[in-house]
């Protein structure tokens, strides 16, 4: 009577926590999945920083499903580093045959599989001897004399220092080949996925009439940027807060560039991007970077002078005075009465569009290049107000300069 | 209208360094907003009335402040204060946008640009400037203002909570988290660029914008572990005792992992110039931190050091030991001694203020130095040009306090 009770109730267990398991996924805008999946989708192994329990190996789990790979977990900190060099195996006569270094299990199913979602857990708690010896693994995808398959993506998880007590932090070179995100619960997704509905990654999908030109932009973009900011290319994390993140190394910026191509073939946000070219190369560079894209797509200053009436200038204010203080510098660059008179008409453009202040400076530096012959053009008319603004603006600023100190 | 953009070039020119942020605003005029306020997406919401009845130099003074709650990012700040504190409600709503307006208005205004009518100062609660929003709501109620203050609803911008005029994020011509980062930090850029034009909270700010500085007892743990933890000095592979997978693989010798704790020896500047409260708080640190990772007490000794080292101390001992010293500060004796003790340590922990000459070569263990900042300044007053030379780069050097 006892016992069978016992295994009813085990059983209605069973049903109750199988009941509980069913959960669905939905489509929905995730930024930092987004970046994970065009990440793994991109072949860079990705680390994902984050507090404990706060749903990494979660998103993972659904990661591995819906790019149906089969998911490896193998938690670095419990493990000594033969698993990841290999353990020796003694044969019959060492001298003629060597002794062969044997890969762990899991490695071998990997293989076996073909594909797969290498997920190294708990990588900040692994010690340094360990984190040494996956390095190899995390670059040269080989795990004692194994190579994995080129279908295997590696990612990886580490909690950051504040939270870690008894951790290790990641060295320079190790964590100079990771992607880094970092990973925080968004508050609607936790509820929503514990009412039963988690977010669906999905592969960006890579438009393939734009892969040519996603590889010309992104090489543009890096080498453009490298070309100005030399020193960018090699910097070691020199203070202490900045170490075990991400810093800036010809590795790191190739993964950048890999990225960029990606992340433009696949049409992300700039939000997106932007997580993972500051995960690869840290985020000041990565910063510049960004700001380098932005004003790499600037309408081009000859583009506006050749037809004023249409001009497409930026709704943004800052970026709108850029183009504009880009096309006074085509203009002053080759001195010509047309140019001249077609910058004026480029303001005026601008003048109908958008904030008038911003006008203020390009309008002086235009009036400035004048040459005696030429004339004032009827456009210059129309500006009148940007110049009594100008003016307010001197007036108060002197009166504000003559008072002294502050009220 | 005009008024308010002669009044923003009057801010441009007024403060160059902010121009990009001021332009990057985006102006929506609303009748329903009291006076002028930002919300998170970098819209600024205007009234009509109120430009009309501000001067223009005022008005000025109004965006710049206006942009500072953007640039530093006091919407997120509040919201993460008032998570960590549940502190909601129209009460403490207020309460963080003083406790912003505070932070911002100590330091913005003067030099051309006049500080507006109704800017609230900390001096208004009798309280010190130079402070952040968080240290303000920590440490002051704030009811002693009277609650018709005029001029105090910044919008979501200053304290992270919505408004009813506010478009929103979906709302037209909002920046993105990415597009804020990127102005703000090419403002951060621009300041720290030509530091010369920039007062001081502004550079404070440009400095730590990205890079927030870290509790230094997080960063000092950190350097201590990984450098008692790093290969060849706490753990090592051993033949002394056999691995514990020797019996899978009869017949070959493997070598096991052991660790061996790590010895610290602390060497400790006693000059004059740093006070006994700095170093207690330090020292008790670094104790705490080598328990934590395997050493014994008597594993780590103290060399208490001013122009000449004193002899090592266990620090079971070391905790009733009066740190003697004063005058001026050689470390180098203090290496020396700390190197000479046997066993030798393996990691040494010089808690400085770094105005000491420092050992020429770098000692044979890992180094971590605990750096106590002193304003930068000529220290000697025959040769002004004078600077004590910084920690040398082999060491990690995690500032304190």
């Amino acid at each position: 009577m006892t016992t069978t009770n016992t295994t009813t109730q085990l059983a209605l267990a069973g049903d109750l926590l199988t009941r509980l398991r069913e959960t669905t996924t939905e489509p929905r805008p995730d930024e930092q999945l987004e970046a994970l999946t065009l990440a793994v989708a991109a072949d860079l192994p990705v680390l994902l920083w984050g507090e404990p329990g706060i749903g990494k190996t979660a998103a993972l789990t659904q990661l591995a499903t819906s790019l149906g790979l089969p998911l490896t977990t193998v938690i670095a900190s419990v493990h000594e580093p033969s698993d990841f060099s290999g353990l020796p195996i003694v044969g019959d006569d060492p001298a003629v045959q060597g002794v062969p270094m044997a890969p762990p299990q899991w490695a071998v199913d990997l293989v076996r599989a073909g594909k797969g979602l290498l997920f190294l857990d708990e990588l900040s708690t692994a010690t340094p001897a360990v984190q040494a010896a996956l390095l190899r693994v995390v670059l040269e995808r080989k795990v004692g004399a194994l190579q994995l398959p080129p279908g295997v993506r590696i990612v990886a998880a580490a909690n950051p220092r504040a939270s870690a007590a008894d951790g290790w932090e990641l060295s320079p070179p190790l964590a100079n080949r990771f992607v880094h995100l970092y990973w925080v619960h968004d508050r609607d997704v936790v509820v929503r996925g514990l009412g039963g509905v988690w977010p669906r990654a999905e592969l960006p999908r890579l438009a393939p009439d734009r892969l040519p030109e996603a590889v010309a932009y992104a090489r543009r973009a890096v080498c453009g940027f490298l070309e100005a900011r030399p020193t960018l290319i090699h910097r070691l994390p020199s203070t202490e807060t900045r170490r075990g993140g991400a810093w800036p190394s010809p590795r790191s910026w190739e993964a950048a560039l890999t990225l960029l191509a990606f992340g433009t073939a696949a049409s992300v946000s700039r939000d997106v991007l932007a997580l993972l070219v500051r995960g690869a190369v840290g985020d000041g560079p990565g910063l510049e970077l960004l700001a380098h894209l932005d004003r790499m797509e600037l309408p081009d200053p000859e583009a506006l002078l050749a037809d004023p009436p249409s001009a497409e200038l930026p709704e943004r204010g800052d970026l709108r005075q850029a183009a504009l203080e880009a096309v006074i510098a085509a203009v002053g660059a080759r001195p010509e009465r047309e140019r001249w008179e077609a910058g004026w008409a480029v303001l005026v453009r601008a003048l109908e569009t958008g904030a008038p202040d911003l006008l203020v400076a390009p309008a002086t530096t235009l009036a400035a290049l004048r040459r005696d012959d030429w004339e004032v053009p009827a456009a210059m008319d129309r500006l009148a107000a940007v110049v009594g603004l100008a003016r307010r603006a001197d007036r108060s600023l002197a009166r504000a300069t003559a008072e002294g100190t502050p009220r | 209208m005009e008024k308010l953009m002669a009044a923003r070039l009057h801010a441009a020119k007024a403060r160059p360094y902010l121009a990009d942020a001021l332009f990057a605003l985006h102006v929506v005029e609303d009748r329903s907003v009291p006076t002028m306020a930002v919300d998170a997406h970098w819209r600024c919401y205007v009234s009509p009335a109120y430009v009309a009845r501000m001067p223009v130099e005022e008005l000025a003074g109004v965006w710049v402040h206006e942009v500072s709650h953007l640039l530093r990012d006091h919407h997120g700040r509040g919201e993460r204060y008032a998570r960590e504190h549940e502190a909601y409600g129209p009460f403490e709503r207020l309460r963080r946008n003083i406790a912003a307006d505070f932070e911002i208005n100590d330091d913005i205004y003067g030099d051309g640009l006049p500080r507006p009518t109704g800017a609230v100062l900390p001096s208004l609660l009798r309280l010190p400037t130079g402070l952040l929003m968080e240290e303000y709501l920590r440490t002051a109620s704030m009811s002693g203002l009277s609650p018709d203050l005029a001029w105090l609803d910044c919008g979501g911008g200053a304290d992270g909570q919505g408004r009813p005029w506010e478009l929103g994020a979906d709302g037209a011509r909002g920046l993105t988290r990415q597009q804020r980062d990127a102005v703000r930090f090419r403002v951060a850029e621009g300041i720290r660029g030509r530091p010369g034009e920039a007062p001081e909270g502004w550079r404070r700010w440009a400095d730590e914008a990205f890079h927030p500085p870290q509790p230094w007892r997080r960063l000092l743990g950190a350097a201590v572990r990984s450098a008692a933890g790093a290969p060849g000095v706490g753990e090592d592979h051993t033949y002394r005792r056999p691995s514990r997978r020797a019996a899978t693989l009869p017949g070959v010798v493997l070598p096991s992992l052991r660790r061996k704790p790590p010895r610290v020896c602390v060497v400790i500047d006693t000059s004059g110039s740093v006070s006994d409260a700095e170093l207690g708080g330090a020292l008790l640190e670094v104790a705490a931190i080598s328990r934590a990772v395997g050493g014994r007490r008597d594993l780590v000794s103290v060399v208490s050091c001013d122009a000449a080292a004193r002899v090592a101390v266990p620090l079971c001992r070391a905790e009733s030991m009066a740190l003697i010293g004063g005058g001026g500060t050689d470390l180098r004796s203090g290496f020396t001694r700390a190197l000479r003790s046997r066993p030798r340590p393996d990691v040494i922990v010089a808690l400085t203020d770094g105005q000491t000459p420092w050992p020429s070569a770098q000692p044979p263990c890992r180094t971590v130095v605990g750096l106590f900042p002193r304003p930068a300044g000529p220290v000697d007053e025959d040769d002004p040009d004078y600077r004590p030379e910084g920690p040398p780069p082999w060491a990690r050097v995690v500032t304190i306090g």
